[in-house]
């Protein structure tokens, strides 16, 4: 009888704790959808010519101040570089030879690199700690005409648009994936937002092309800059460029830190 | 033998009036109309909505209903709160949005429970926090609307804190209460689909 009595109050307290308070609830499910935006605006002429037909223009270079301006605006981290390519008809990492002027001299030599074209940013790479190369980007000053140097000779790769590796040159960010900030990629961000008279959004870009007397663009260089690839370290001594009309293009790629 | 029989039958007697008067404690109904789950889609494609966020008013109405017992109990009253929920069970960490799929690389960092602003709002400000958008930083935090055990403020007064019976058709400036949500998510956070489940709990004062 007194366990039937303990159960009795058992199952009491039971029933009156397995009601509580009367309850309702509503839900209002929030999804976002981040769709990534990369923009490179690029205010430039359709063609950039450089016509040597002085002696003084081959022996100091043409230089075109300005000429490219870019403007940067990304959702997410991101790396901005240039690369040298042309239609292959030379080769994959030469200018394509449209015409060529006077007789076909032997060390006269069609093949003329796409590294031999300069540029120079007027913003520091922000983005490139990590770089571990002779020159990180592009941003160093012209070198004297009569001191060769590869720290502005463009980026080439095979005449492919691959990204330059941690030796080669950037503009902006650079190679690898550290997530650390300055290291190797520049953070998200639009050239709208920026103030100041710098900005990491926005490059000014200088090309110059010094072929000197005899023409063999002694700037030319190999990506990394270590390696010199003028027309005589690469054909030998008494080559010089032939005369003519050459074309080539430079390939401005934003991407996403990688 | 009779003794255990009275002793049974009292037994479900008293089972049956414990359910039926403690099926409630004070009120005699309590409930959002309606109450089906509300889905809202932001999708962030261009520099402007990812600078300027995007806000969505009036993304829902909660509707509270609350009706005394036919024996009216002066302490029927009510709570409003509201509980985020990023599915912490699908390994979402306890501060973000749960990634549901990311876009690129995902080099960055996913976005923060924070970016979600929520504001709740009706013509009374009968809540505390009326018109002021409120963030939350981790699974599981609770912001309240109208705060529990609070003393009853009855309908009609359109102050703050009114939690007495009442509905949205009698009281509508103190019993609906709009839902404004805003995100602004800037350039930092992998893109991506995210997910954030916000609860909406009206319960009775016991």
């Amino acid at each position: 009888m007194k366990k039937l009595s303990y159960l009795c109050g058992a199952f009491l307290l039971f029933g009156a704790t397995a009601n509580a308070q009367l309850i309702d609830e509503k839900d209002v499910t929030v999804t976002m959808d981040l769709q990534p935006v990369l923009q490179l605006d690029m205010t430039t002429p359709d063609q950039i010519e450089f016509v040597f037909d002085e002696i003084n223009e081959y022996y100091a270079g043409i230089t075109k101040y300005g000429a490219t301006v870019l403007r940067v605006s990304s959702t997410v981290s991101w790396d901005l570089y240039a690369v040298g390519r042309s239609t292959g008809t030379n080769g994959p990492e030469f200018w394509d030879q449209q015409i060529e002027y006077g007789n076909n001299n032997p060390n006269a030599v069609p093949d003329l690199p796409l590294s031999l074209l300069e540029l120079r940013q007027a913003q520091p790479n922000n983005g490139a700690a990590a770089a571990a190369g002779l020159f990180a980007d592009y941003s160093q000053a012209f070198s004297p005409a009569t001191v060769p140097s590869a720290g502005n000779s463009l980026y080439v790769n095979g005449g492919t648009n691959t990204p330059p590796t941690t030796n080669d040159k950037y503009i902006g960010g650079h190679a690898g994936t550290s997530g650390v900030p300055g290291d190797d990629f520049l953070p998200g961000g639009s050239y709208l937002t920026q103030t100041g008279v710098t900005s990491d959004y926005f490059y000014v870009i200088d090309y110059r092309i010094l072929p000197g007397l005899p023409a063999i663009f002694p700037n030319a260089a190999d990506a990394d800059g270590a390696t010199f690839e003028d027309i005589v370290t690469v054909n030998g001594a008494g080559a010089y460029a032939e005369p003519g009309v050459y074309t080539m293009y430079v390939q401005y790629i934003l991407l996403e830190d990688q | 033998m009779i003794l255990i029989r009275k002793s049974v039958f009292s037994l479900f007697v008293a089972l049956f009036f414990s359910i039926q008067l403690h099926a409630q404690i004070h009120c005699g109904l309590v409930e959002l109309v309606p109450n089906t789950t509300v889905n809202s889609l932001m999708t962030f494609d261009d520099f402007t909505s990812y600078n300027g966020g995007i806000i969505i008013n009036s993304v829902a109405k909660i509707r509270v209903r609350v009706q005394d017992k036919a024996i009216i109990d002066p302490l029927c009253s009510w709570s409003l709160v509201m509980i985020i929920d990023n599915n912490p069970g699908a390994g979402t960490p306890a501060n973000e949005w749960e990634e549901l799929l990311q876009y690129g690389s995902g080099a960055a960092t996913n976005p923060p429970m924070s970016t979600l602003e929520v504001r709740i709002r009706n013509a009374c400000s009968t809540s505390p926090i009326d018109g002021v958008f409120q963030t939350f930083a981790n699974n599981g935090d609770l912001i309240d609307i109208i705060a529990p055990l609070l003393p009853v403020t009855p309908a009609g007064s359109c102050v703050n804190n009114v939690n007495g019976p009442g509905d949205y058709m009698g009281n509508y400036d103190e019993f609906n209460f709009d839902v404004d949500i805003r995100v602004t998510p800037t350039f930092a956070y992998n893109p991506g689909i995210y997910q954030l489940n916000i609860r909406f709990h009206l319960e009775e004062n016991p």
